[in-house]
């Protein structure tokens, strides 16, 4: 049916018409709007992309860098030193077992002696500190330059008579000491005066009874003592050689350096021959491998010599692991000689072995005068072992906090319970840095000093700031992200799972554990990894409590490792890149730990949007 | 199809509701409810929505304690005798003994033998080979048995929502309750499906004492001995199945079933 042509009601044909609009910049509106709302969308992901481009730019010519800097060290000849150098560092760790073994046998000798000779001198120090006021007057009457009226001095004198009789007589008699000799020391030391020169009797008498001892010890102990000298000179020759070598292999470098430092135009000057340069190592080679041996001869012969029998166990089991462990030096430095002659100054590094140096070295040296390694391991396992130490400490508790607040608690202690928690995230890090540099570390220190604890694997701990201090405040820092994701995940299992477990005459603890938490188990997979991506990231705390040592913790130690201390990929990076000169290799180091860090964390995080997946795809 | 009386009235009901009132918060919404359910019987509790037949159902076996704001204002339930608000029941114990199954079937996301064994698994039963024969003792009777006994360890979820719902009957079964509660087991279930439920239903009347919501007249009629009438949280009238669709003694009951009532 037609419309009226009297209305003016358009017909209905033509309403069903796209209206034609006014392009605006040749795009129509409805394009236009929805351009602007994607732009803004992709602003984010664009940001993302240029922080990756910039970050790989920068670090992708640490390869070429390092790889120069790898090409100098062999051409100047320093990797030549280093092939013999690097093996003979074992011997200095074979000499420090030595050394332990021989001052604890010492040791059970001269204890006795030297904790009364120690004991006295902490009774002398005591009273000196005492009356430290008018010894100091009395010091400076005396050298006065005209000289203090005899009544003063007499006076002076007299006080510090009195001070020392009064301090004397406080005293208490150390353990070591019997009381005829505590009681006898006490008089003495009433005479003690800054005019006096000589040690109280007593004293002097303890004294010499300690060096006696001490040289019968060692006359006791002397084919020890004697096998340890021998064992320290053993390289002497061979150092004496190599440092000569490494003299020349260092100027080279220097100058091959100095002639890139200025200003690049190596023309100028004449640029360094390394063919000639290397021939005074190369020429040695017959030399030095005559010194390894020599060396060699002489380790074996010292330790065939060694005395089994030492003063302790403990010494005698140093002892026995040197013997152990040297077969295996000694092969290792005639296996160096035997490669020397294979070492060439000309072949080239390739980017294979600047990969391997930089992703498996497991040395991080920087502004050496030697050579710089950039060597990623020992950053890499200090991040991830604070990393995992951390998680494992959050995850229970976040969990378990989950757990109680979501299925357990009254409406009012989740009220109260919640915001806490994730009040936490508002400590600035640099907060809880200090906290664990003050009061965490101590505490630490002081119960891995309790007795009753001392079963656990290298307890008490040396070190104040150490992996486990940093990894505590980053569990801390992951606890507020794992609790409110794993709530979340808690959350979303449907009630009616509750309903049919309760209907089932489950108990609370049953439902809980045998259907909420396993339907929630991929969210909370999830939230503990978002957990761990948090902590990997996190960088003031490790900065400033995990001790910051670069090298590779000791995992001979055990679980005890925990308590060694560590460096971290985020820490090295806040603490060096502030101080290197932009575009060094050093520079692009740091940068290329950058890279390395943000793939972990990209890594991370798919795995947590993996686990998310799953438990959704579980869920449909 | 007429559901035969099988009670004589004289017997001691299994079920007595005694002037229940029942409220959540400040809302109540049952009012002296007094209704008995005899041992073996089907009842079926029918009514608008929103009069408290769920309500009442999930009071029985207390499953409502979960939710925070419901409280028994006054009367009591009593199974065999005993108060089940008295200080002295044990609620799991009730449970195990009074079954239940969902409007919205609600197989936990495990594997069918695990959903099978749920009850039992919770009760510390932990010998395997028990607890196989339970399950396949509980499928069958859920006939069920048939369509899963090669897929035992598959997700229960997997499952056609018929065949999910008969693995909750299932699932209760394995506990061997006395009593079944079903809170309109059909209500999310296609019509073949739904058949074959009231079918499982026929087949285990005898066993247990079924309470069965449902708002649909048919299968009252079709699985009922004895059906009552509930509106705006009052019991209007309670009779032998056959009586109150044929002869209900009041209008309303009378409006309802002959879809006058909103
Ligand atoms: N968990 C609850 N909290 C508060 N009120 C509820 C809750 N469950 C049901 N109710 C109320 O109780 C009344 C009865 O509900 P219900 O027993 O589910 O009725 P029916 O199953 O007959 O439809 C309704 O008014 C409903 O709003
Ligand atoms: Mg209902």
């Amino acid at each position: 049916m037609k419309a009226p042509a009297s209305t003016s009601r358009p017909s209905l044909g033509s309403l069903l018409l796209k209206k034609q609009q006014r392009p605006f910049l040749g795009i129509d509106k409805q394009r236009a709007i929805r351009l602007f709302f994607a732009s803004n969308s992709s602003v984010a992901i664009i940001v993302l992309v240029l922080i990756m481009l910039f970050l790989l730019r920068e670090g992708m010519d640490f390869l070429p860098t390092y790889r120069h800097e790898l090409e100098t060290y062999r051409r100047a000849g320093l990797e030549f030193c280093d092939i013999i150098n690097r093996p003979l560092a074992e011997h200095q760790a074979l000499c420090s077992k030595l050394r332990r073994a021989a001052s604890a046998s010492l040791n059970t000798l001269t204890h006795t002696a030297r904790t009364r000779r120690d004991a006295a001198y902490e009774l002398m120090r005591e009273v000196e500190e005492e009356t430290r006021l008018q010894r100091a007057i009395l010091s400076d009457a005396l050298a006065q330059i005209p000289a203090a009226s005899p009544e003063k001095l007499t006076r002076l004198r007299q006080e510090m008579r009195a001070a020392t009789t009064l301090a004397a007589a406080r005293l208490q008699t150390p353990a070591a000491l019997t009381p005829e000799e505590g009681r006898r020391l006490q008089r003495e030391l009433t005479l003690l005066n800054p005019e006096v020169p000589e040690l109280p009797p007593l004293l002097a008498a303890l004294s010499a009874d300690y060096i006696r001892v001490d040289r019968e010890a060692h006359a006791t102990f002397k084919p020890l003592v004697d096998a340890v000298e021998a064992f320290e000179a053993a390289p002497d020759a061979l150092h004496t050689l190599l440092d000569a070598m490494k003299k020349h292999a260092r100027e080279t470098k220097a100058h091959v350096t100095e002639l890139h430092g200025s200003g690049k135009e190596p023309s100028h000057s004449k640029p360094v021959d390394f063919d000639l340069s290397i021939v005074p190592l190369t020429s040695g080679i017959t030399e030095l491998t005559a010194k390894v041996e020599e060396y060699t001869l002489l380790a074996q012969k010292t330790a065939d010599t060694m005395p089994a029998a030492a003063g302790t166990p403990q010494a005698v089991a140093l002892l026995a692991e040197m013997r152990a462990r040297l077969p295996d030096h000694l092969a290792a430095m005639r296996q160096a000689a035997a490669s020397l002659p294979a070492w060439s100054h000309s072949k080239p590094v390739s980017y294979l072995e600047v990969a391997i140096a930089f992703f498996l070295g497991d040395a991080w040296i920087t502004n050496s005068s030697w050579q710089d390694f950039f060597g990623f391991v020992p950053l890499l396992t200090g991040s991830v072992l604070i990393a995992l130490i951390a998680v494992l400490i959050a995850t229970p508790f976040s969990v378990i906090a989950a757990i109680y607040t979501n299925q357990f608690a009254s409406e009012r202690e989740q009220e109260f319970i919640k915001p806490v928690i994730e009040f936490i995230q508002a400590i600035p890090s640099v907060v809880l840095g200090f906290i664990g540099i003050s009061l965490l570390g101590d505490a630490i220190k002081g119960v891995s000093e309790w007795g009753w604890l001392q079963w656990i694997p290298s307890f008490p701990i040396q070190e104040r700031l150490n992996m486990f201090n940093a990894a505590c405040l980053l569990a801390l820092m992951a606890v507020p992200t794992m609790y409110s994701l794993a709530e979340d995940a808690l959350n979303n299992v449907p009630r009616s799972y509750l309903d049919a477990s309760d209907a089932l005459g489950a108990t609370k603890l049953q439902t809980v554990f045998r259907v909420i938490v396993p339907a929630a188990k991929s969210g909370i997979a999830a939230a503990v990894l978002l957990g761990m991506g948090r902590v990997i990231g996190e960088t003031m705390v490790v900065l400033l409590v995990a001790g910051n040592r670069i090298a590779i913790p000791d995992f001979s130690a055990g679980p005890g490792v925990v308590f060694q201390p560590a460096h971290t990929l985020t820490g090295i990076i806040a603490q060096e890149l502030g101080e290197v000169s932009r575009g060094s290799a050093h520079w692009q180091a740091l940068f290329m730990v950058g890279i390395v860090l943000f793939l972990i964390s990209l890594l991370v995080n798919w795995c947590a949007r993996a686990f998310v997946r799953r438990f959704e795809l579980a869920k449909s | 199809m007429a559901a035969e009386t099988s009670v004589p009235a004289s017997e001691e009901p299994l079920i007595q509701v005694e002037k229940f009132n029942y409220a959540y918060g400040d809302h109540q919404v049952l009012f002296d409810v007094d209704l008995n359910m005899h041992s073996k019987d089907v009842l079926a509790l029918i009514g608008p929505s929103g009069c408290g037949k769920s309500t009442l159902i999930r009071s029985i076996n207390r499953i409502n304690d979960l939710v925070e704001s419901a409280r028994v204002v006054s009367g009591s339930i009593k199974i065999d005798g005993v108060d089940l608000y008295a200080s002295n029941v044990d609620v799991i114990n009730l449970r195990r003994n009074v079954g239940m199954v969902f409007q919205k079937y609600n197989p936990f996301p495990r594997s069918i033998f695990e959903n099978a064994v749920y009850g039992l698994r919770v009760a510390g039963i932990k010998d395997r080979h028990d607890l196989e024969e339970a399950a396949e003792r509980s499928l069958k009777s859920a006939a069920l048995w048939d369509e899963v006994k090669d897929r035992l360890h598959e997700m229960a979820t997997g499952l056609s929502g018929g065949q999910q719902q008969r693995l909750c009957i299932a699932r209760a079964i394995a506990l061997q309750p006395r009593i079944l509660l079903m809170d309109e087991p059909c209500a999310a279930l296609d019509p073949i499906a739904t058949a074959r439920i009231e079918e499982l239903i026929l087949q285990l009347r005898g066993q247990y004492t079924f309470v069965i919501v449902t708002h649909n007249m048919e299968q009252a009629k079709r699985i009922a001995d004895r059906t009552a009438f509930f509106y705006k949280g009052k019991l209007i009238e309670e009779d032998d199945t056959m009586t109150i669709f044929n002869h209900p003694n009041d209008p309303l009951t009378e409006s309802y079933i002959t879809g006058r009532l909103a």
